[in-house]
């Protein structure tokens, strides 16, 4: 049963107690969004974009005119301009937050439906957006809806700044548009044209997967109801400004998508998601979603059903969806369990030996703009780039594979035991004793008594090869 | 099919002196180690830029904004983009080809359902498990014999037990008694999976403490590769094909890709010895092409036919082998895409069958379900 803890959340750390009603322990937490638990600073999506703003004017405006003849001194400008905007260090900063509400949080349940969300709506590696923008999307637009519907969550995606620009979406313009007859595009021979990049994704990952069948005119039809939706373009903030709707770039007539009639204008992008939300494959594929990312590789209808229900009964609440998918995770907790990916794992091994992780707030505190990063400021970064599953790093707009078979290689296992090994540097001091480790491993284990002797009754080379045994127990590494 | 339809209509830039004296020679089963290795090209790489055809006004048209300034030659046809000079110094060797205006039988543009099948090679998204080159793997026997240049294991290698991977950790592993320690458990806990994978990291000679450069994996794959007991596969990936904005010309977004994979043949030519890159032969795969007309973004959309490159000692000679559809917009697939004349399974098949020494029916056979293939070992590559 202990897996279940981490099932559905990161595991229990040394100094808690273990929940003596492991379901109601998990329901309770996906009710409401607390504030994060993170008491650092936090920077707003806003103020973190003018940073991206400054770095891209300054890049493309400045300094590539300034030292075009020079390539060395236009080099280091740069790397100036780097530091200036932080590009070094945020992201490293969104990981310990991200991080702490899995490990130091009241609620871990949510914390690893946050992240589950954060990759289903994922945004992937593309420009600046890890550097400046990704975790502040994770943190502004996904958390605050995951007490509100599936519904509002789409399009507070699609309509956000960070997925329209991942997308292409402000590229797209109609061909009967305003702009379209435009003379300036005739002189520089851009013609209007649709961007289907946004719209394909909005049907394929984030709604109604391609198990709905819809046709290749469907994705013309809906980058159609799309068009206009951009980043507010200006001479001083270039592509950073807000998104909006812009009428001129937007096709007029009647659209179709998936055999039903849209209106010209804004208000149709979210009549369509409406309908998309509500067709049953969105329903089939959020709960095939969640089954994979919690339970097992190939989810059986019987595991999906009463999601769907919950989604169908509640409009696709959130809140219920959640409970619906954590019951049936509890059901199945015996006869399924979950290889956990990287980063999970990672977080696991963290809270369950109460781990120096993330970095401490006064140390990412003491960041100043202009200045280098130290590299204990950069380490989030670091580390999940070379663990392989950065989260704001993914390859592709699909986000993050849940299937085992894509985490089990062997220099994927090597990650884990290389990991587990520089774990022991991390505990914090005084805790680097039998009874501490029996801690973790009474909480976070089913057989105590085995687990500890496999860990203390053999000759180790080192300390920190306890962390390698415990850390890389199949018991562990499955949940 | 109409690859023998039109025979290979486009012939060689070069000359047949140049082939006067090149004895072939025929490679029974005990003859040398011969390699496969896949480049994948992920994101949808255009044939169109970096294999464009000349002299088309059409094409040159619709391109205005990210035509290439400056070429390299290839064929009286075709020109090959600048940035691919490894590329083009194995072509005047006779050790690089193309084939233009292919693609898996895959027309629905998504990347993700367009990936997963040009690497498991099935017809339905995410039905299949295993990858194509894994399921020749295993027919041809080789267990053992794989090594990805990459973090995962990529599904086109699925399918065959054992293989191995190389994106070094910059580190030390923990003893080896301790590993021994796990491995005990895993066999405990019937974890055969994890077992294999140990396994694989306590006997391998590749160094876990190197940087995971692209440079350095692609000299590591060399050497592993020309070993006589090394691998006989080896997988690469690049990423980034997906140009919807930006793509450029010859300095543009799509350049930098090709010239991650031009880096690859370079790395692989320098580390190879003469005789294992002799013996070796290199495609790509890429998940379909791109549209014709650039966008508004100076990118393009994604398509459907692409080219693919041939290169190492087993390809037969320079050439670009076509059927070439054309570009006028009835000949386009759906108005808009470049079409696919040539099944690239079949490619791919008779590139497993030359290399793995396998019939090649028997390829299709185990490989794709039987489907009706084209042979065309005797045309790409030296048999």
């Amino acid at each position: 049963m202990r897996n279940f803890f981490r099932k559905v959340g990161y595991g229990i750390g040394p100094n808690e107690q273990v929940p003596t009603d492991p379901l109601k322990w998990a329901l309770d937490q996906v009710n409401d969004v607390p504030d994060l638990s993170w008491k650092g600073k936090i920077y707003s999506e806003k103020e973190l974009r003018n940073h991206y703003k400054d770095w891209v004017y300054g890049d493309r405006k400045v300094l590539r005119k300034k030292y075009k003849d020079n390539k060395t001194l236009y080099k280091t400008h740069k790397d100036i301009l780097r530091h200036k905007t932080g590009q070094k260090f945020w992201e490293s900063l969104e990981i310990s937050i991200r991080h702490n509400e899995g490990i130091n949080s009241s609620h871990p349940v949510l914390a690893k439906l946050w992240m589950f969300w954060g990759n289903f709506f994922a945004i992937s590696e593309k420009d600046f957006l890890a550097n400046y923008s990704t975790g502040p999307y994770h943190r502004e637009i996904i958390r605050p809806n995951l007490n509100q519907t599936f519904e509002k969550m789409v399009y507070d995606v699609t309509t956000s700044w960070a997925m329209i620009h991942h997308l292409d979406n402000s590229e797209s313009a109609g061909p009967k548009s305003i702009t379209a007859s435009e003379d300036w595009r005739r002189k520089k021979k851009r013609p209007a044209t649709i961007n289907e990049n946004h719209a394909r994704e909005l049907l394929e990952l984030h709604t109604v997967s391609p198990k709905a069948g819809y046709s290749q005119e469907d994705v013309i039809q809906l980058a159609y109801i799309m068009t206009g939706w951009q980043q507010r373009w200006s001479k001083k903030k270039l592509e950073t400004g807000n998104v909006w709707f812009n009428s001129e770039y937007h096709q007029p007539g009647k659209k179709n998508v998936l055999g039903k009639e849209y209106k010209k204008g804004k208000k149709s992008l979210a009549v369509v998601i409406k309908d998309l939300v509500n067709h049953p494959n969105c329903r089939d594929f959020v709960a095939e979603r969640l089954c994979k990312y919690l339970i097992t590789d190939e989810p059986t209808q019987e595991m999906k059903q009463p999601i769907i229900d919950a989604f169908k009964q509640t409009d696709g609440f959130l809140p219920e969806i959640h409970k619906a998918v954590i019951k049936v995770a509890y059901k199945y907790n015996d006869k399924y369990r979950k290889f956990q990916t990287p980063e999970n794992w990672f977080i696991q091994v963290a809270k369950t030996a109460d781990l120096s992780w993330p970095p401490a707030t006064h140390l990412m505190d003491s960041y100043e703009l202009g200045v280098k990063p130290l590299r204990s400021q950069r380490l989030p970064e670091r580390i999940l780039r070379n663990i392989g599953h950065h989260p704001y790093r993914a390859k592709q707009p699909n986000g993050w594979p849940d299937d085992s078979a894509d985490w089990l290689s062997p220099e994927l296992l090597i990650r884990r035991l290389v990991y587990a090994d520089r774990s022991y540097s991390f505990l914090k001091a005084g805790n680097d004793n039998k009874e501490f480790y029996e801690k973790i491993i009474y909480n976070n284990f089913d057989n105590p008594g085995k687990i500890s002797d496999y860990v203390f009754k053999n000759m180790l080379r080192k300390s920190s090869e306890k962390n390698v045994l415990i850390f890389n127990h199949p018991e562990f590494l499955k949940a | 099919m109409k690859i023998n339809r039109r025979d290979f209509l486009k012939t060689t830039a070069l000359t047949s002196m140049y082939f006067a004296g090149f004895g072939v020679p025929t490679f029974a089963n005990s003859g040398p180690k011969k390699n496969l290795v896949v480049v994948m090209l992920r994101g949808g790489m255009d044939g169109l830029c970096a294999v464009p055809i000349k002299d088309d006004k059409n094409f040159e048209k619709l391109r205005s904004k990210i035509n290439l300034d400056k070429t390299l030659r290839l064929t009286g046809d075709f020109d090959l983009h600048p940035v691919l000079k490894k590329f083009k110094s194995l072509w005047d060797q006779n050790q690089g080809a193309i084939v233009h205006a292919t693609n898996i039988p895959y027309t629905g543009r998504s990347h993700f359902d367009g990936q997963n099948l040009m690497e498991s090679g099935g017809k339905i998204p995410y039905q299949v498990k295993t990858g194509w080159l894994g399921r020749g793997m295993k027919t041809a026997g080789l267990n053992g014999k794989g090594l990805a240049l990459a973090l995962p294991m990529p599904l086109l290698i699925r399918g065959v037990p054992m293989n191995n991977n190389y994106f070094p950790v910059g580190d030390r592993l923990p003893s080896n008694d301790t590993l021994n320690l796990i491995d005990e458990v895993y066999k405990e806990h019937d974890e055969k999976l994890l077992g294999e994978n140990l396994k694989i990291i306590m006997t391998r000679e590749l160094r876990n403490t190197a940087s995971d450069d692209s440079w350095v994996l692609a000299s590591n794959a060399g050497q592993e590769l020309s070993k006589i007991n090394g691998p006989r596969v080896a997988v690469f990936e690049v990423d980034g094909f997906d140009t919807h904005a930006a793509q450029g010309a010859t300095n543009g977004a799509h350049a930098d890709c090709l010239n991650d994979y031009d880096k690859i043949l370079k790395g692989l030519n320098q580390s190879m010895s003469k005789e294992s890159f002799d013996n070796t032969l290199i495609v790509t795969l890429t998940e379909f092409g791109r549209t014709i007309k650039q966008n508004s973004s100076n990118g393009t959309e994604h398509g459907y036919g692409s080219a693919i490159f041939l290169a190492g000692g087993l390809v037969k000679k320079a050439q670009v082998h076509t059927d070439w559809p054309g570009l006028k917009k009835k000949e386009l697939f759906e108005g808009r895409d470049l079409n696919s004349t040539i099944d690239s399974r079949a490619i791919y098949a008779s590139a497993m069958s030359t290399v793995f020494d396998v019939d090649f029916k028997k390829i299709t056979k185990e490989v794709f379900w039987g489907e009706n293939l084209p042979n065309l070992s005797d045309k790409l590559f030296k048999t």
